[in-house]
């Protein structure tokens, strides 16, 4: 046997004497048991570090022995991309994932090693366990194992070219991160129902992995819609094919998990909800790999059918969520709400619609992807999802509107109508942009960017008025600013997520429902143009050029003027791979306001008569990217760690804390 | 009062989830594409019917036109029976005469007008273990 195989069969087997010291020691009370478990986690880290270390090794030292590396690398390519290429196929993502889950559970261990507290323990257990499976799966299923040696007379295959782009290479190992993060609430869930412990304690423990994976989760989707806007060239960023459904449906249902945590954490609300949301995000997450892995339901990204793998990961899904479920069931009296619930027109009622409409969202996609295809031997299209998801994403964008305008419990009508003015204001001051957009000529989307006009003065109004209260009686407005931001991270990370889901929802609809699309077929003679809305281009010349890979490339170079002003020039072009093919490459002129992208339907070259032309014009596609990167920063924000001092105001602060927050309660 | 709240709460979600369900089965039923072979089409039960099928496309039928392209796929499943497609959306990279692609839309008089088009994967996704299956629809 290889290294990287005794390495694998270590990691499986250290990480099922993890599972039973830890659930000796949880069931008996035993610190020492516990110990043990963790210096088992201990081994399991090392062993799945020792099996990362020989794949990496091999596609640094271009070993292509490695069946596996000759797959997906070759020697021409730069150590960055050759290091990529360690997550660009199904064994070595496996790897990276179990990687990832050793160093989340050992990092969990470690910060429990002087405590030794039973519901740590129980949730590294959980975490064990998935990490058995991950290396069960590598060792039992051949097809799975990164380490299977070449076939001889091998050539290196290289990279697929489409993947050579930074965001794909960072987009997986983001999605697994986040898929790893989310996990946690899920071990500590199932860990919390197993000793019945109904108090805040695993929401405490687990509630920073849970926004730390919904960050990368955030930014693993939002790499790929870019790398699919940008490499793919289809003319959009979103497509809704199985793969990005499949990671689209845990993030919504993360995205209740944080507004049920802070809930459960501040009132003692919603307790089953965070349990199950725990349980589905963490679900959510293996049915994506068994979608995409299994080959079971068509996509265009799809890997190849594999019986072993379909019948291991069914089982892990089977189990998973037999356990979740008959858990809750047993506990589930114990883990009832002790608050009421008193009014429909409340913060707390908004919360609850959240929960409630991000499930149904993320139930209705996975429907789609998964239960339509599988039995009723049908599809659904992208028409269907964005049926479903554009009302939808408005009525989200009316919740952050409206949820800080009331109050905890029970809103008096007197205090929403004054708190109504604001919104009011922006809603109508916006109206001209909107106008000048030209958004007037769709109905449904004008009212959705009047809602992310009014939602835009909500977030404000709420801003305004922790400044108020932080500033005190008597004194003025811009004193409390600073203490407004500063005093809760929580609070800052929801201003700055609210918004930038705003912005988000904004550019999702204004580049899907105003979104303008043109061919034309241009003959290959300077002069010739083609047209958009206001926009002309204008052949000027073929040029050439060589690209990665030992790529030739053909270049049409176009100039663009918008009503006559010229803007520069675009040359969409066509790269040959000498293994691979040729591929067109789309090009795009952005701006805040809206991009051009340019695109031919063929591949051609300099002997090509004509290019079929094809141009796309999006409306405020760039407020995705930007409201995107705004998701971020709000939950790094969030997880940014308190100095001292803060630490000791905050809590000083919290009791008198009465208005909470927008997303989240005082920490 | 709590308890009249509980019941609005009770009655809201319910009035929610019910009008959620009835709109996904609704457009589902409306929209979805039957998954269906190229030589099921032409019983004509599927006239006017959203549809995805699978085909190899037939050397020489590709033609191109200011409205979008235009070619015939092949039956996957031995018989005869071809298709004419008609598409304006973006092309994927690796379409050609002769490979097999997945087209989703609307048929209509012998002609499916394809709102979806997407070639088999390439061959760069699968792994080496086992041989790739037969690019077959279900």
């Amino acid at each position: 046997m290889t290294l990287g195989n005794i390495s694998l069969t270590l990691a499986l087997v250290l990480s099922v004497a993890g599972v039973l010291f830890l659930a000796l020691g949880m069931r008996w009370d035993r610190a020492d048991f516990i110990r043990n478990g963790y210096y088992a986690v201990y081994g399991f880290f090392l062993a799945t570090v020792v099996a990362s270390a020989v794949l990496l090794q091999a596609f640094l030292k271009k070993d292509f022995s490695f069946g596996y590396v000759a797959e997906n690398s070759d020697a021409s390519l730069s150590v960055f991309y050759r290091i990529a290429g360690f997550w660009a196929g199904q064994q070595g993502s496996f790897l990276l994932w179990l990687l990832l889950i050793a160093v989340v559970t050992v990092v969990i261990a470690l910060l429990d090693l002087s405590k030794v507290q039973r519901l740590t323990a129980g949730a590294v257990m959980v975490m064990c366990v998935i990490g058995g499976v991950f290396a069960a799966l590598m060792v039992l299923n051949e097809g799975s194992n990164p380490f299977v040696p070449a076939e001889a007379g091998m050539m290196p295959f290289g990279l697929n070219p489409l993947l050579l782009h930074p965001g794909m290479v960072l987009h997986p190992p983001a999605l697994f991160i986040g898929y790893v993060g989310l996990a946690v609430p899920f071990a500590f869930a199932i860990s919390a129902l197993l000793l019945g412990r109904a108090d805040k304690m695993w929401v405490n423990l687990s509630q920073k992995w849970a926004v730390f994976g919904w960050l990368f989760l955030s930014l693993g989707i939002g790499l790929g819609a870019w790398w699919a806007y940008v490499v793919l060239s289809f003319g959009g960023y979103w497509a809704w094919d199985p793969v990005e459904n499949t990671s689209l449906v845990p993030w919504l249902t993360a995205t209740a998990l944080l507004h049920a945590m802070t809930l459960y954490k501040s009132r003692g609300l919603f307790k089953h909800w965070a349990l199950g949301l725990a349980a589905a995000t963490f679900w959510f997450t293996i049915l994506a790999t068994w979608t995409t892995r299994t080959g079971l339901i068509q996509s265009v990204h799809a890997f190849e059918r594999n019986p072993l793998l379909v019948w291991i990961l069914s089982g892990f899904l089977v189990v998973t969520a037999g356990a979740s479920i008959g858990l809750m069931a047993w506990r589930w009296r114990r883990f009832a709400s002790h608050d009421q619930f008193d009014s429909i027109v409340s913060r707390d009622f908004m919360y609850y619609l959240t929960n409630l409409l991000l499930t149904l969202f993320a139930v209705a996609v996975a429907f789609g992807t998964v239960v339509v295809p599988l039995t009723m031997e049908k599809t659904v299209g992208a028409s269907t999802y964005d049926a479903i998801a554009q009302p939808l994403g408005v009525v989200v964008v009316l919740m952050i509107a409206v949820c800080p305008l009331l109050a905890w419990r029970k809103t008096e009508g007197a205090e929403l109508r004054k708190t109504l003015i604001l919104p009011l204001v922006t809603m109508v001051v916006s109206i001209p942009l909107w106008l000048y957009l030209g958004f007037q000529s769709n109905v449904w989307g004008f009212i959705g960017f009047l809602v992310c006009g009014f939602a835009v003065g909500a977030v404000i109004q709420f801003v305004l008025r922790s400044a108020r209260r932080a500033a005190g009686p008597g004194r003025s407005l811009w004193s409390g600013m600073g203490r407004a931001f500063t005093g809760s991270r929580t609070r800052t990370a929801s201003y700055v997520v609210h918004f930038g889901m705003i912005l988000v929802v904004a550019g999702l609809l204004g580049s899907a429902v105003y979104k303008q699309e043109e061919t034309a077929i241009v003959k290959v003679k300077k002069g010739e143009t083609a047209t958009i809305g206001d926009y002309t281009l204008t052949y000027m010349e073929m040029t050439g050029g060589t690209g990665p890979q030992n790529s030739t490339r053909a270049n049409a170079v176009f100039e663009v003027s918008r009503d006559g002003a010229s803007l520069g020039t675009l040359a969409p072009h066509t790269e040959i791979y000498p293994v691979s093919g040729a591929a067109v490459r789309a090009v795009i002129l952005g701006s805040p306001r809206e991009d051009l992208f340019v695109v031919t339907d063929e591949p051609f070259d300099d002997s090509s008569k004509t290019l079929a032309l094809r141009m796309v014009v999006f409306p405020l596609i760039q407020w995705v990217w930007i409201g995107s990167i705004l998701l971020c920063v709000g939950a790094v924000v969030s997880l940014w760690p308190k100095a001292r001092r803060q630490e000791q105001e905050a809590r000083a602060a919290s009791p008198a804390d009465e208005d909470g927050e927008l997303g989240g309660a005082s920490a | 009062v709590n308890k009249k709240s509980r019941t609005r709460l009770l009655i809201a979600t319910g009035v929610i989830v019910v009008v959620f369900v009835i709109g996904v089965v609704f457009l589902v039923q409306k929209q979805g594409a039957y998954y269906r072979q190229v030589s099921d089409l032409t019983s004509g039960q599927y006239d006017g019917k959203n549809v995805k099928v699978g085909g190899r496309v037939i050397d020489g039928t590709i033609s191109r036109d200011d409205s979008g392209v235009h070619f015939e796929i092949q039956d996957l499943t031995g018989k005869s029976d071809t298709v004419e497609v008609s598409y304006s959306g973006q092309m994927p990279n690796t379409f050609e005469s002769g490979v097999d692609v997945v087209v989703i839309g609307k048929y209509a008089s012998n002609v499916l007008t394809a709102d979806q088009l997407q070639t088999k994967c390439p061959s760069k996704y699968k792994g080496s273990a086992s041989p790739a299956p037969a690019a077959q629809t279900q």
